[in-house]
């Protein structure tokens, strides 16, 4: 494992997990642990908030692919993760497209020239 | 000589501004790239991908993908190419009787070529695949259509483009620290 490298973990709805599966990310560990969570309607915020902090703590993850939608469910959970290791990317779904003013790391960076930055 | 040195801090912050300004933008080109592919499909199991993390200098961390090779990676294509011509060559031997076969033999003949060939070489498809990580396309069968085919192509376009990103993220939140703790050291006089 160590030789490996990280995995790429990913919490999605069901056709971004395909895809991402499809591209080869996907994993079940020794412990039949998947590296991937297909969020459904029945899904709870509370097994998706574990979920994405089981994957914070695995130190098998390198990068951790979430529709943006969800982390919308989660952004607490999010924004409190200020690691670089594993770094979070939130990305478009099909029904729910990319808005950038939602996005954790764009809203710390345009933080950044707010005013009280240059105080 | 106090004045100096703001003008120093201040080329400083204007250089780490700039970085950070072309980081920034890369992040969103790279963005836009990655939303316009997924967007697009919006439509037993090993990783064959991986990430490595390393951390380069000023404490940025850099991802790359790295494909896990095993001894034959699949080619995606090459393996149901070659099961039409043969089974066409099968299905006509048995087809035509044995008298009214003239003009068809040429076709059957032709045929036969690469068969003969095929007989010479190691079967295409009988050839299971070697690999102990089959690639995923085989979950949906051998003759899978071809956008499924593109649709993995794409996200493995995105498997990439996330650890470039990832990178750039990194890279973005590390130089906004140093920007902050640079004008928290030397804030720049008011004008």
């Amino acid at each position: 494992m160590a030789g490996r490298g990280k995995l790429i973990a990913v919490i999605g709805d069901e056709d971004t997990c395909t895809g991402f599966l499809l591209g080869g990310i996907g994993e079940l560990n020794k412990n039949r642990k998947p590296n991937f969570l297909v969020v459904e309607k029945d899904t709870s915020v509370t097994e998706i908030e574990e979920t994405f902090k089981s994957f914070l703590v695995r130190n098998d993850i390198g990068i951790i692919l979430i529709n943006q939608y969800i982390a919308e469910m989660i952004r607490h959970a999010i924004d409190g993760h200020m690691e670089s290791i594993p770094a979070v990317l939130e990305i478009p779904s099909k029904e729910h497209p990319y808005d950038a003013s939602k996005d954790s790391i764009l809203r710390r960076a345009k933080g950044m020239f707010s005013a009280e930055d240059f105080r | 000589m106090g004045l100096s040195k703001t003008k120093e801090a201040s080329l400083l912050i204007d250089e780490q501004l700039l970085q950070y300004m072309d980081q920034l933008e890369l992040l969103q080109e790279k963005r836009a790239t990655l939303n316009a592919l997924i967007e697009q499909y919006a439509s037993e199991m090993e990783p064959q991908i991986c990430v490595q993390a390393r951390t380069v200098e000023n404490d940025a961390v850099e991802f790359c993908t790295e494909r896990i090779t095993v001894k034959n990676p699949v080619q995606n294509t090459a393996p149901v190419e070659d099961i039409g011509p043969k089974e066409e060559g099968v299905r006509r031997r048995i087809k035509p009787s044995k008298d009214t076969s003239g003009p068809e033999e040429c076709v059957g003949g032709s045929t036969e070529k690469p068969s003969l060939n095929g007989a010479t070489e190691p079967p295409s498809v009988s050839q299971s695949d070697p690999s102990p990580h089959p690639d995923p396309l085989r979950w949906f069968g051998i003759l899978v259509p071809q956008t499924l085919r593109q649709a993995q192509s794409s996200f493995r376009q995105v498997i990439e483009l996330s650890a470039e990103m990832a990178t750039l993220q990194a890279a973005v939140l590390n130089t906004r620290e140093q920007l902050k703790h640079c004008m928290k050291l030397c804030p720049l006089e008011e004008h």
